[in-house]
């Protein structure tokens, strides 16, 4: 028998760990919006028992605090982060390609209904530009005269040149805000890394003491997920609850510890690349936004912009053998249409602009009606040039379109699937560690009704202590 | 499966986000009447449609070509008949002469008349293109009048020199195919296309032929008139002949030509419009099946949302 004042201890008992049991509810539903809280739950427990002469008795019940984590799902969603964000990566870096090289089909006629006759869609880039130079040399064979056709041509070329012009120099500070971004990339991951390794520490001294590292938990976890949205990463973790982190096989973090931090470098070709600082590592990622970057870079972006200049450069060369050899109305020869070597640099001979009649469209100095130069020059817009790899310029040119478009349109469907699978373990740790609010509601009133029936013992074993004392006055 | 709050949340926001998004993209194409406007959206059907715009720009440009050569046609042919008439005219007094009725006097006439002939001839050669204002017959040397007079003391024109060159213009009217509507006025290297009024391969030299004819006809010479004159001035009217022949075969092609540049642009429109434009009654269904997937998701969850354990704890 464990007496009146064993009960009443065991009345205290209960009402403590029905109140831990109120108060964890209360944190619950405090965080139930919070991002990365993992729920808290009550584990109630019988205190030991003791050995009276009754037999074994309860001295009451014990709480203690747990925290709900799936570290499996945790790990899955850290490597999942940074699958999605290297196709994120990707799709941001691409889809500046796409808007720098502006080819986009505009509705121009209101009637949507008419499928068959009247042009209905026209591109608003390189596509029609390339495509009318070559119609106004026609236009130049047709009436190798005429000012007005002359001038067509010009103004054609010069529309042409300042669209190569355009797309050069969007493509080229698309290639710089990468740049750009893979340094602010590198910044964000060394701020995590010194946060992370900052976290250890708490912990490690928390679990020493044996104090609470649920929140502290929390909290790592979130900074190791957007690290792994930056670069994919591995980890292990120590006794005292540390995790050290691995990026591309170099250590960044033992325990409380920053072993090595990241930097951007510069390459050979002038582009910004990760390496560990005090090792000097070159370091080749496999996930994380920062490589989707470098890859969209170096990849999609670097094949446009070589594509580009070589389309300018091969139709400034061929355009200018063919020209040159030709004659202007006044009888002058050997000047070139396009100047420059790149789609940066391409521009119109100026001496044209102000006097169209320099257009060297005839074979002949003493005939300024020949056409002969013109025809040829309108003959490149279907001649299959090596340069271009035995394709037409504008083949070639739709054919750049085109595998950008489906760098582009992959980029997109993986973020969307990967998008998806990003969702699915969210919800599935979600019921892991996730709050409910009617499972909260619940709890506190089980607890409050438990809290309420102990304190309704403690009241009993006072009026049984009040009676035992009067037992003796009375 | 255990179902938290946050995550009922976001699931119906991710559900939400993508049928919105569904919805915009619909709707774009509804507005539009284009399935697709990036190359991103359908990277074969974008470089189609590219490919295929170059060419509808190629075949428009072929119809502008055909009309400015339809029109050139045209003015040649104006000259030819009037040649066809001088050269019918020409043959009528040769003949006339010939018959050893025509007194003096009548020979003196018809010389005149062959001199008026010739002045038109020389005007004739001198026409210029009322579009481009070039010479039509000095070959690709067009800048300058084709033909130069020299006249003796009483006006009488007594020689011509060509100024222009036997060179004729290809033009391009359809991919890789080539005509020529102009004829120079002379052509004497005895290839390509033939001269208009001097050309070594048909016999024709009409200017010299005339000169010849008056100044034999004035000199009462008609035995000439018959054994020569009339001989040249017959070759001179088989070589107009020819020319009016050739130019309705080149305007006939020029014609089939413009039909078939017109039949190219129609059919690449098919084309182009069925790799890029929206199936309107498909995309309308789409979008409303979106928007009722929508309207169900923002109702369902809603009422979802709205219920828990607190509706019902007093």
């Amino acid at each position: 028998m464990i007496g009146l004042f064993g009960t009443l201890n065991l009345a205290a008992s209960a009402l403590q760990a029905q109140m831990t049991g109120v108060e964890v509810s209360g944190q619950n539903l405090a965080n139930v919006n919070t991002t990365g809280y993992s729920r808290q739950s009550v584990n109630i427990t019988t205190s030991s028992d003791i050995d009276t002469a009754d037999g074994q008795e309860g001295t009451g019940v014990q709480a203690t605090i747990q925290q709900a984590v799936s570290s499996l799902l945790n790990s899955q969603i850290q490597n999942q982060n940074s699958v999605s964000g290297y196709w994120a990566g990707q799709q941001s870096a691409l889809q500046g390609a796409q808007d720098g090289l502006n080819e986009y089909l505009n509705s121009s006629s209101s009637s949507s209904s008419s499928s068959s006759s009247g042009t209905s869609e026209n591109s608003t880039g390189l596509a029609t530009q390339l495509s009318g130079l070559f119609d106004a040399f026609q236009g130049v064979a047709t009436s190798p005269t005429s000012t007005s056709a002359r001038q067509t041509l010009v103004s054609q070329g010069q529309s042409l040149a300042t669209m190569f012009n355009q797309v050069s120099a969007q493509l080229s500070s698309l290639n710089t805000s990468l740049n750009t971004t893979v340094s602010q990339g590198v910044t964000s991951a060394n701020q995590l890394l010194t946060n992370i390794a900052g976290l250890n520490k708490q912990i490690s001294t928390a679990q020493f003491s044996g104090g609470s590292t649920d929140d502290l938990n929390d909290e790592r976890e979130q900074d190791l997920e957007n690290l792994g949205t930056l670069a994919n990463f591995t980890t292990s973790t120590d006794a005292n609850g540390s995790v050290n982190v691995s990026i591309g096989g170099q250590s960044l973090i033992t325990g409380d510890q920053v072993d090595d931090t990241l930097q951007s470098y510069s390459g050979t070709n002038g582009n910004q690349y990760v390496e560990t600082v005090t090792g000097g590592v070159p370091l080749t990622l496999t996930g994380g936004s920062i490589q989707g970057t470098i890859d969209a870079r170096d990849g999609t972006l670097a094949t446009l912009q070589s594509g580009m200049d070589n389309l300018a450069g091969t139709l400034i060369s061929q355009v200018n053998s063919i020209y040159s050899s030709g004659y202007s109305t006044t009888g002058s020869t050997g000047a070139n249409f396009f100047n420059g070597t790149t789609a940066g640099s391409i521009s119109v001979n100026s001496a044209l602009t102000n006097n169209p009649s320099l257009v060297q469209a005839s074979g002949s100095a003493t005939a300024s009606g020949d056409n002969s130069v013109a025809l040829q020059l309108a003959n490149l817009a279907s001649t299959n040039e090596t340069a271009l790899g035995g394709q037409t310029f504008t083949a070639s040119y739709t054919q750049t379109v085109g595998a950008m478009g489906d760098d582009l349109q992959t980029a997109n469907n993986q973020v969307t699937s990967q998008a998806s699978v990003s969702q699915m373990l969210a919800t599935q740790r979600s019921s892991v560690s996730g709050v409910s609010v009617d499972e909260e509601m619940t709890n506190l009133m089980s607890f409050q009704k438990a809290y309420e029936a102990s304190s309704e013992l403690v009241q009993t074993v006072e009026a049984m202590m009040e009676t035992t004392i009067q037992m003796k006055t009375g | 499966m255990r179902v938290t709050d946050a995550a009922f949340n976001n699931t119906l926001i991710n559900q939400l986000n993508g049928l919105t998004s569904q919805q915009y993209n619909l709707q774009n194409q509804v507005t539009t009447g284009m399935r697709i406007q990036s190359a991103s959206d359908d990277p074969a059907a974008m470089e189609d449609t590219l490919n295929d715009q170059a060419n509808v720009a190629a075949q428009t440009q072929f119809s502008s070509n055909i009309t400015t050569l339809q029109d050139r046609a045209g003015s040649i042919y104006n000259v030819l008949e009037s040649l066809q008439s001088v050269t019918s005219q020409a043959g009528e007094i040769t003949t006339s002469a010939g018959s050893g009725t025509q007194t003096t006097a009548d020979l003196q006439t018809s010389a005149s008349q062959v001199n008026s002939l010739l002045n038109q001839v020389v005007s004739l050669a001198n026409t210029k293109d009322p579009t481009t204002g070039q010479y039509l017959f000095g070959g690709t040397a067009s800048g300058q009048a084709p033909y130069t007079v020299t006249k003796d003391a009483s006006g009488d024109i007594t020689g011509v020199t060509y100024q222009g060159n036997s060179s004729v213009n290809q033009t391009e009217i359809s991919a890789g195919v080539n005509v020529t509507v102009d004829i120079p006025g002379s052509n004497t290297s005895g290839t390509g296309v033939r001269g208009l009024f001097t050309d070594s391969q048909s016999g024709a030299d009409l200017m010299n032929h005339l000169i010849a004819l008056r100044n034999d006809l004035s000199s009462g010479n008609t035995a000439t008139v018959t054994s020569t004159d009339s001989n040249n001035i017959q070759d001179d009217e088989n070589n107009v002949t020819y020319q009016v022949a050739n130019n309705g075969v080149v305007q006939t092609h020029l014609d089939t030509a413009a039909t078939l540049a017109s039949n190219n642009s129609t059919s690449l429109n098919t084309m182009i419009s069925n790799s890029s434009s929206a199936n309107m009654v498909q995309t309308m269904v789409q979008l409303t099946s979106a928007q009722n997937a929508y309207q169900a998701a923002l109702e369902s969850g809603v009422k979802v949302m709205q219920l828990s354990i607190l509706n019902y704890i007093s």
